[in-house]
């Protein structure tokens, strides 16, 4: 019985893949081939709508030895991901710690609720006023910035996580002889971790857009958010469009590449739903 | 069935055993929640290798008490000791089923049933040796590898069956175990709780709404009254294991039991309808 139903989603895949490519390419050239025509033809401005070949061959030169500075557009990339990366390796660390205080004592729930509950309202950009005047521009000001924004789902996340545990998961845990230690680590970490996934994945969509804004904000220290607020300074509309392509296929890649491939080794694999 | 026949022809073995230890001793054991008193006395004395059915109508505690033997709830009146001393927590020397199973789905079968072994701080191949043992006589051979999520109920609930055995415990503490499954596959994994309680020599205790469940499995079954809870008949049923369904010394057991039970529930709805 359970062969016939492994073997039943495996079946439908060769046809189920290849759709699923060619819906978005078929919409998505669809869009810039209207948009290119349109551009070319002159039915909408060619500056502020440049064609999207040119766009993509400007790119090209910006990410090259020909651009200025060389190889900006990659050094641009590369400080974006650094940023992100650090940010939301903190958010990973200290928001999972969080969490777990909160759902775990009560000294924590009494501790972090309250300021947690305090600090969500505002959105993140807000801070950065104030980083700046702390960090001055600088690296740590935006990976503050993301920081902030992936904590709250992550944190919400291994909360909802140690709430949906059963307390007879506990007991099972206990009736062999567990310590708290113990508990800890073959039941609770391993049992909130699609949640802390889940958080992660929410928590770096949030946290990149988060970091684009702030590199906008926070100007003249590199990233993909500089790069389109100095192209407006200079009216480059290409760069500007450059700038908003390189953010999207991105985010997109880090959405599905990297959170997605930790999904297929835990919640696809275990075929656990985490409900929120 | 050969097997069975086999074993019944000669039944000569139970008879020269001396009478067991006692294993478990229930003095007026009460538990309350707060203003509800879930079991208000409770009072048993089951013995080494005994397989006991608690049975009751729904809500008179049943789980309570088993619970409290495992350790999880504190009485809070009355004197309840395992081995003779008194429970103050759950421990390895008592084994606990759920009718939900209460799998890790992030752990493989093998590995769900290795973690007592792993947990006591044997070493991994140890542990999986002794987890190899339960999983041939569970019948999960083959299922070593496949997350929960992937197994049919039965199939989870011989995971959690032997999960609870390799930590090797005195008393397995059973809690409506076929609740969740289908008629056929809770007649598979009966038999196979049959067979293993007489390879494996444990005490057996186990909660139940069947009495049929109740008469064919266990030596002696405790009727539990309406809430406030106590025990209203112990009933042995004076025949050899493995036993026959369809027995007909069964079903007067059965019947038997059943009056008792209806009783019960009758006294119990309307109790709830005098509120
Ligand atoms: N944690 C709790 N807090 C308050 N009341 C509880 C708690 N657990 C159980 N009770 C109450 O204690 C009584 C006995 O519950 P218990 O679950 O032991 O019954 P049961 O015999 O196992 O019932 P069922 O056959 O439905 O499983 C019920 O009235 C229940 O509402
Ligand atoms: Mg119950």
């Amino acid at each position: 019985m359970t062969m016939e139903t492994a073997a039943a989603p495996r079946r439908a895949r060769p046809f189920a893949l290849p759709m699923a490519l060619v819906r978005p390419v078929v919409s998505l050239g669809l869009l810039f081939g209207l948009w290119e025509i349109a551009a070319r033809t002159g039915t909408i401005s060619a500056f502020l709508f440049p064609p999207p070949t040119a766009i993509l061959a400007s790119l090209w030169v910006s990410a090259g030895p020909n651009g200025d500075p060389p190889f900006g557009t990659l050094l641009d990339i590369a400080l974006s991901l650094y940023r992100l990366l650090a940010g939301v390796g903190l958010a990973l660390v200290l928001g999972s710690l969080i969490g777990l205080a909160i759902g775990l004592t009560r000294w924590g729930r009494a501790i972090f609720k309250p300021i947690i509950s305090a600090i969500m309202p505002i959105p993140t950009l807000a801070w950065t006023p104030i980083l700046l005047l702390v960090f001055g521009i600088d690296n740590r000001t935006t990976i503050t910035v993301v920081f902030i924004a992936a904590s709250f789902e992550i944190i919400y996340n291994v909360v909802t996580g140690i709430e949906m545990m059963t307390r007879k998961t506990y007991w099972v845990a206990a009736s062999m002889g567990a310590s708290r230690i113990q508990t800890l680590r073959y039941v609770i970490v391993p049992g909130i971790l699609p949640y802390l996934i889940t958080g992660l994945k929410l928590g770096v969509g949030y946290a990149w857009r988060a970091l684009i804004a702030a590199e906008m904000l926070a100007a003249s220290s590199h990233g993909l958010g500089f790069m389109i607020y100095d192209a407006q300074e200079y009216m480059d509309m290409k760069s500007i469009y450059g700038g908003i392509l390189t953010i999207s296929v991105l985010g997109l890649l880090i959405e599905r590449g990297v959170v997605g491939a930790l999904e297929k080794r835990t919640i696809e694999k275990w075929g656990v739903n985490v409900e929120r | 069935m050969s097997n069975v026949e086999n074993i019944l022809a000669h039944p000569v073995r139970e008879t020269v055993v001396p009478a067991p230890r006692p294993k478990i001793t229930a003095e007026g054991a009460g538990v309350r929640f707060g203003s509800v008193t879930a079991v208000e006395d409770f009072t048993t004395t089951i013995r080494e290798r005994e397989f006991v059915s608690i049975i009751g109508p729904s809500g008179c505690g049943k789980s309570t008490m088993l619970y409290a033997i495992a350790g999880f709830l504190k009485t809070t009146s009355g004197v309840l000791k395992v081995d003779g001393e008194p429970i103050v927590k759950p421990g390895p020397n008592r084994g606990i089923v759920f009718q939900e199973f209460v799998l890790f789905p992030w752990r493989t079968v093998l590995r769900n049933i290795t973690l007592g072994p792993e947990i006591a701080g044997l070493p991994r191949a140890e542990a999986e040796e002794r987890a190899r043992k339960w999983i041939r006589l569970t019948g999960l051979g083959g299922f070593e590898d496949a997350y929960p999520a992937t197994l049919s109920g039965g199939m989870k609930q011989r995971v959690a069956i032997a999960r609870a055995l390799t930590c090797e415990p005195d008393i397995l503490l059973l809690d409506e175990p076929f609740g969740a499954l289908d008629v056929q596959t809770k007649n598979y994994v009966m038999k196979d709780l049959q067979d293993l309680w007489i390879a494996a020599s444990k005490t057996i205790l186990m909660v139940t709404h069947s009495v049929q469940e109740a008469t064919l499995m266990a030596d002696r079954v405790l009727i539990l009254g309406a809430r406030p809870s106590r025990i209203v008949a112990d009933v042995k049923i004076d025949l050899p294991h493995p036993r026959d369904p369809a027995d007909p010394r069964l079903g007067q057991y059965r019947q038997e039991v059943t009056a008792i039970l209806s009783a019960e529930v009758d006294r119990s709805m309307k109790i709830e309808r005098s509120r």
